[in-house]
């Protein structure tokens, strides 16, 4: 592919006087960062532009050309289509448009001209104007351009040099003057010390944070340990992991080194039915159990139960890193169907080429062994151990998937957020390796994150009522991973990203200090920017996009309110009388064993252990488990083969909340996502439909519109309390409102991780219903007009702007009719054109 | 007789035989139970009390039966009958081995499943069925040419084929050329396969130009040729002052030139001002052998791990590539102002197909429940797409070389074309649920609608007098057939993407029998709406409680906000826009 440049000559070198270059350097006047309608960042440059240019649309966009002007700065390539409204001044900063991409992001620029096409790199030259630019993006964004006629010549060849010399792969270097160029301005490192973190969220940091997880989820039985405070005990472990009560601190020090790399079994979740889920790293086997050890061994294995623990091996029957890259790398030949490539593959071998890439079979993998563990852990009162060699990728992928799978809180997108970090962010996936930023670990280079990612929409295809977050948040979240600008991706563990923090923070530098430790971060100096969190999507994205991210409301039913949140009902099953560990299966291939080595201090000659007592429980509950397993594979019983009459409520319908979402894993129910993997396949024509191109689907309408009643419901409730001070109507409102908050580990949509309980404060004036809702998560619905969205553009304009006749009738349908309230449509019917 | 209370039998329909049985369940245990045999259907229902299997199947359903086990045959569930069905199942149940027990319900069975081969008469028949609307007015010739602005000072309609002498597999009302006279289309007819001249099947309302449709011409191996059927066609090209006319071959090359050996062909260069182009469809065994193949994949079991290249050896997904992306070239064309020629062999398989959906994507209309229903009668039903052979309506003779599954192909296309609403939710009015209901009735022998060849036998059967239409069945309860989210808009034209990288297998019609494939009625898009029109009704009611029990308070409202709603939200334009909306 890269043949082609080294056959070029250079014609000439590009314009050397970068002064000259430089076509503005805002920043100096920091009120006014517009630059040729381009908004830029503060110490932002536009280095080159062309105008009249038309940018491909995709068909999530409605297809066809859209005209603007294109830009190049020091940090994307950014499109500002001609009709756009002027940008506000006052509003904070946001890194991308909707139009813009990262030079980051950028993996090949290819220029179209009228007979050839040409792989540009910084060194190559251009003997042809180009007709189009097409920029193949790592995320697997396919962005194209057109020059148009008018465009000057010279702006189209100069704005493809531009970015070819600009954009660079990745390596250490650029990855940091990257930062520089989009954070780097003294504006902007002052602006982002300045941020506030979403509070809505479980970051998972402070005790506190671990705290109110553990109260939410009622585990009882469990506690916060700072023990790994300095990173002692294990360096890649977060300071902060949550043990078995009964173990104190002294004991538990002596329990890392028999795992590898002191990962020892911590507690993740617990099933509202009881059950505990664990993850550790594989036990050092050559090291001498003496019988305390065991004992605490034994203790932090079972965690809070006593009496079954099923640990699930994760080498087995699952991908390795290495298997998971390549798939990914095939699958991305695949999809990108580079134009600058000389093999594509012919669409009708398509389907087995696909197949070939091994990337779904993978993706089943993970939801197959995710949606046995869910199915152990519904059974209530074991302990599920998901075991890693190293803990630090599958045991991520699969410990978070399975609470996606059953616990509704984690399919709102606060909750998913908080599920990332604790899971991924805290617990040491080494997302600067595996997403290899630098292109320096390219041996290490897995994108264990992105399968999980796809893992999860492939839940969310099958169940997409059950979720609060959209395919869209998953998308962003998608693309996000591959601009190195975030602090949650940019660190191995916590330790590093500590290291590096502290660093920012000190007034000086020892000498000899961290470089030793860790000298991939040696370019390291305090005039580094501060990295944001990828949570703070405030600042990466429009509002409008924003809005995509979650649906609006969420239809699951309200849940029952538990008894202490517990729903404990059958207590029987497995669990005998006296608190001595019990047994330990081991769940590999689908079938459960008892293989005496499986805990290396029990066999042999530290077998000093009750062993007598073991084997009794053991082949009891064998059976017991396997029938959890079965549930699993025959999630609905075979209901009426012809008939559908109990389906009335559909398999979407309310249901027991806490059963886990069992994915399908049959050949046709596992499936590709096409808007992420297929975004940048040119060749699919675009199904333009005048109608619906830029209009929200009529169910978001719909739920906008649902939204708004209960905002206005609720304030009408709280103005007549405000009215009569001791309204009975409104008094139990508040007070399941806050039962709902104490109950934390319902999980429930409406109130996504509130913290006011956590943090020990009782609000004097409890809020109304809306205010449960996090603001900052609901920005304003696409369809609503902000005031930079006047003009031409009928694009956002849906609800009130221009509505056509087409329009109206659509809207008249979430009215009632004359009969159900005449007085409510008359209120409402004229503002609906205003 | 207790067990038929929960079927409701047809008016019309009569119990033939009950007996016990048991269902040999291909994704479960074998299931005791009762068979109930009527003259419309087999009715199954197990005697389990805590799992209760069903099975309602039209005897028209049934494609062939057969016995697998004799009487001294050992094991359970060895001696029974194996029934072969047209609709991607298979059913095997297991008798008792005493009496004859088997025989009796195999002569039943055999007898009422393929009645045309005993000579009785197909169920439709029998029906005494009545619904409010009269399904076979749906579509009205000249109702239907009018609405597409016909007869104009270029195109005129005859009553030509009256009485079927022109041909006889064509309907009687056409729409040909205003300049061409009735001795030009008896000398063309003479040169098309079985008569089947071309004749407009629609007209762009703009740009005048046509999509027209016949057979092969009559080349043969010698190279024949016929000065009339040269002037005809460029009749139908100057008609909108198309300068050169696309003849559209829907067939392979290869096959065009093999049917010359048969006295077929196509047009050659003697035909001036036109351009031939192959569109690479096969024919009807190469489809039928396609489909059978993927009945090989879903049934019963389905898999996992290699399910992709399965499904790619089956080539279904790419004959329907083939097909869509040749209807996108048709309607591309007479978008852009060309008038085009389609033709097959006979033009009543793949021409109808690709008329079809050309017109599907061209005009909105058609998109309408109604509409569609137009669309079937007059491009399949009335042009004689040969449904009687093609599907074989109560006929024992399965292994008939006549089969193909070339409107199932052509359904199957529609719904590639709707399920892209996921994106574009509002172009179609009808939704998965008619699609999948036509298919069912398409077999079940219970409407007139699918029966026979092509008009002139239908004539002769009088069906539409003795029988009633789907369509009446369909608009008496239209409700579970519509698409929600349907905004009427006379749009552009709609064209789906015909790439294998967004084609999908239609799960579930195909692997629907499979209880692990959930039978959602509804999308879940769907169920949602309905969800949140529920909740939105019960939010506009207890507004309006509110409003009346504290009327006397109202003068609060609009100026005291409550105080939460000053953070960021308050400043939100569209919530100012609530305040202006509460006006109690």
């Amino acid at each position: 592919m890269l043949t082609g440049s080294k056959t070029t000559f250079k014609v000439r070198q590009m314009a050397p006087d970068v002064t000259e270059r430089m076509l503005s350097q805002s920043g100096l006047n920091s009120r006014s960062r517009e630059m040729f309608g381009l908004r830029c960042l503060p110490g932002e440059c536009v280095l080159q532009r062309a105008v009249l240019v038309r940018k491909k649309l995709s068909a999530r966009e409605g297809g066809g050309w859209l005209a603007g002007t294109l830009f190049c700065t020091h940090f994307r390539v950014a499109f500002v289509p001609q009709e756009s409204p002027k940008p506000d001044e006052n509003c904070d900063p946001v890194l991308l448009g909707d139009h813009d991409v990262a030079l980051a992001s950028i993996e090949k620029v290819v220029a179209v001209g009228p007979s050839r096409t040409k792989l540009v790199t910084p060194n190559s030259s251009l003997k042809f104007t180009p007709e189009e630019l097409v920029l193949y993006c790592r995320d697997l964004r396919v962005i194209c351009f057109l020059f148009d006629r008018l465009t000057p010549d010279t702006q189209a060849v100069e704005i493809t040099y531009t970015i070819a010399k600009t954009y660079q792969p990745l390596k250490p270097g650029s990855v940091l003057s990257l930062q520089n160029a989009a954070l780097g301005s003294v504006e902007m490192k002052q602006f982002l010390s300045n941020r506030r973190r979403d509070a809505h969220m479980n970051w998972f940091e402070s005790a506190e944070d671990w705290e109110q997880e553990l109260e939410r989820c009622s585990a009882s039985g469990w506690r916060v340990t700072a023990v790994n405070d300095r990173f002692e005990m294990s360096t890649s472990l977060p300071t902060l992991n949550v043990v078995p009560q009964k173990v104190l601190d002294t004991e538990l020090k002596k329990t890392f080194a028999h795992f590898n790399e002191g990962r020892i079994p911590r507690w993740c979740w617990r099933h509202p039915r009881g059950s505990d889920l664990l993850r550790m790293s594989s036990f050092q086997n050559n090291i001498y159990h003496e019988k305390d050890d065991v004992r605490n061994l034994e203790l932090i294995l079972f965690g809070s139960q006593s009496s079954l623990c099923v640990v699930v091996d994760l080498t087995e029957e699952m991908p390795s890193p290495t298997d998971i890259q390549l798939a990914h790398s095939r699958l991305r030949a695949l999809c990108l169907g580079d134009i600058s490539a000389s093999v594509s593959v012919p669409d009708d071998k398509w389907l087995s080429t696909l197949e070939g890439t091994h990337w779904l079979d993978y993706s089943r993998c993970c939801l197959r062994k995710a949606a046995e563990a869910s199915c152990l852990l519904r059974s209530g009162h074991l302990t599920v151990a998901l075991q890693e060699p190293e803990d630090r990728d599958l045991s991520c992928l699969v410990s978070s998937l399975v609470q996606v799978m059953c616990d509704p809180h984690c399919r709102t997108r606060a909750g998913f957020q908080g599920l990332v970090q604790k899971e991924w962010v805290m617990s040491g996936h080494r997302f600067y390796s595996r997403v290899n930023y630098h292109r320096d670990s390219d041996k290490e280079e897995a994108p264990v994150f992105l399968l999980f990612l796809d893992c999860v929409w492939q839940l969310w295809s099958q169940y997409p009522s059950r979720f609060q977050l959209t395919d869209d948040f998953l998308l962003a979240l998608h693309d996000s991973v591959h601009l190195p600008l975030f602090c949650s991706f940019l660190a191995n563990c916590q330790r590093e990203r500590c290291k590096r923090t502290q660093h920012l923070s000190q007034s000086y530098t020892p000498v000899n200090g961290w470089r030793d430790v860790l000298p991939r971060v040696s370019s390291l100096d305090p005039s580094d920017p501060p990295l944001p969190p990828v949570w703070d999507w405030d600042l990466q994205y429009t509002r409008q996009r924003l809005a995509s991210f979650t649906q609006p409301i969420t239809p699951t039913p309200p849940l029952p309110s538990l008894p202490n949140g517990n729903l404990n009902t059958n207590q029987d099953a497995l669990r005998p009388s006296d608190s001595v560990p019990g047994s330990v299966f081991l769940l590999s291939r689908g079938s459960f064993s008892c293989p005496s080595s499986l805990l290396p201090w029990r066999g042999g000659s530290a077998g000093v252990y009750k062993k007598s007592h073991r084997r009794a429980p053991s082949s009891e509950s064998l059976p017991g488990l396997e029938r959890l397993l079965k549930a699993c594979a025959l999630t609905e019983p075979p209901q009426g083969l012809t008939s559908s009459s109990s389906s009335s409520m559909g398999p979407q319908g309310p249901l027991d909340p806490y059963e886990p979402l069992l994915p399908l894993l049959l050949g046709p129910c596992i499936g590709v996502w096409k808007e992420c993997y297929l975004r940048g396949a040119l060749h699919a024509q675009a199904f333009s439909h005048p109608v619906s191109a830029n209009q929200p689907h009529p169910v978001e309408k719909l739920a906008w519109e649902v939204q708004r009643l209960r905002e206005k419901l609720a304030q009408a409730s709280a103005a007549a309390t405000d009215v009569q001070p001791l309204a009975k109507r409104a008094e139990p409102q508040r007070r399941t409102d806050s039962n709902f908050n104490q109950n934390t580990n319902n999980g429930t949509f409406l109130f996504p991780a509130s913290r006011p309980q956590g943090l020990g404060v009782t609000r004097a004036v409890p809020p109304p219903l809306t205010s449960a809702h996090p603001q900052a998560s609901r920005p304003a619905p696409p369809s609503r007009p902000s005031h930079r969205d006047h003009g031409g553009n009928n694009k956002h304009t849906f609800l009130f702007g221009h509505p056509s006749a087409a329009e109206a009738r659509s809207e008249q349908r979430y009215y009632p009719g004359p009969g159900n309230g005449p007085k409510l449509s008359k209120n409402n019917r004229p503002s609906v054109g205003s | 007789m207790e067990l038929l209370a929960d079927v409701a039998l047809l008016p019309g329909e009569e119990r033939v035989i009950d007996k016990d049985i048991i269902y040999i369940c291909p994704f479960g245990r074998a299931q005791k139970g009762k068979v109930f045999i009527t003259n419309y259907r087999l009715y199954f229902k197990s005697t389990d009390a805590d799992l209760v299997v069903t099975l309602n199947v039209p005897l028209g359903v049934i494609c062939r039966v057969e016995k697998m086990g004799g009487a001294s045959s050992r094991g359970e569930n060895s001696y029974g009958l194996d029934i072969t069905c047209k609709d991607m199942r298979n059913l095997r149940f297991a008798l008792k081995q005493e009496g004859h027990s088997r025989r009796d319900i195999f002569d039943i069975l055999f007898r009422y499943a393929f009645p045309l081969s005993h000579g009785r008469p197909l169920f439709a028949y029998q029906s005494q069925e009545k619904y409010e609307e009269n399904g076979w007015s749906v579509y009205k010739p000249m109702e239907e040419f009018r609405r597409q602005g016909l007869p104009n000072g270029k195109w005129r309609i005859t009553f030509i084929n009256k009485t079927y002498e022109l041909c006889d597999t064509y309907p009687t009302i056409l729409a040909v050329p205003f300049k061409a006279t009735e001795e030009d289309l008896r000398r063309v007819s003479a040169f098309r396969s079985r008569g089947r001249i071309p004749v407009l099947s629609w007209i762009h309302r703009e740009n005048q130009a046509v999509i027209t449709r016949c057979s092969q011409p009559l080349v043969g191996m010698s190279g024949k040729r016929n000065k009339d059927d040269e002037r005809y066609l460029d009749l139908v090209r100057e008609a909108n002052g198309t300068s050169r006319l696309t003849i559209f071959d829907a067939r392979p090359n290869v096959n065009a030139v093999a049917n010359k050996a048969t006295g077929g062909g196509y047009e050659g260069d003697e035909y001036q001002n036109s351009e031939l182009v192959f569109l690479d469809i096969h024919n009807i065994h190469v489809m039928r052998e396609s489909l059978k193949k993927l009945k090989d994949i879903v049934y019963p079991n389905v898999e996992e791990s290699h399910w992709l290249s399965s499904l790619e050896s089956t080539h279904w997904l790419e004959h329907i590539k083939m097909v869509l992306s040749g209807a996108i070239r048709v309607a591309d064309k007479v978008s852009s102002g060309k008038s085009v020629v389609v033709h097959c062999s006979d033009g009543w398989d793949r021409t109808a197909q690709l008329s079809s959906l050309a017109m599907l994507m061209l005009d909105s209309h058609y998109r309408t429940l109604r509409g569609f229903q137009v669309l079937i009668e007059k491009e399949w039903i009335r042009f004689g797409h040969k449904f009687a052979s093609r599907i074989g309506h109560g006929d024992k003779n399965h292994a008939d070389q006549d089969r193909s599954p070339i409107f199932v192909q052509f359904i199957d296309c529609v719904w590639q074309m709707t399920k892209q609403r996921f994106q574009f939710p509002t172009a179609f009015e009808f939704n998965e649920h008619l699609l999948v209901t036509i298919l069912d009735h398409l077999y079940s022998c219970r409407f007139g609608t699918f029966l026979f060849n092509c008009e002139s036998t239908r004539d002769e059967h009088e069906v539409r007098s003795k029988t009633v239409s789907l369509w009446s069945y369909v608009n008496s309860g239209s409700d579970s057939y519509l698409n929600p989210f349907y905004t009427p808009e006379s749009g552009r034209v709609l064209y789906p993407v015909a790439s294998m990288r967004h084609l999908e297998l239609w799960v579930t019609y195909y692997i629907r029998w499979n209880p692990r494939i959930r039978q959602q009625q509804r999308s879940p898009v769907e169920q949602r709406y309905k969800e949140l029109l529920a909740l939105r009704d019960e939010y506009l009611r207890k507004l309006e409680e509110l409003q009346l029990s504290d009327s006397s308070s109202s003068s609060h409202l609009s100026n005291s906000s409550p105080p939460d709603t000053s953070s960021p939200a308050a400043s939100n334009p569209s919530q100012q826009h609530t305040h202006l909306h509460t006006q109690f």
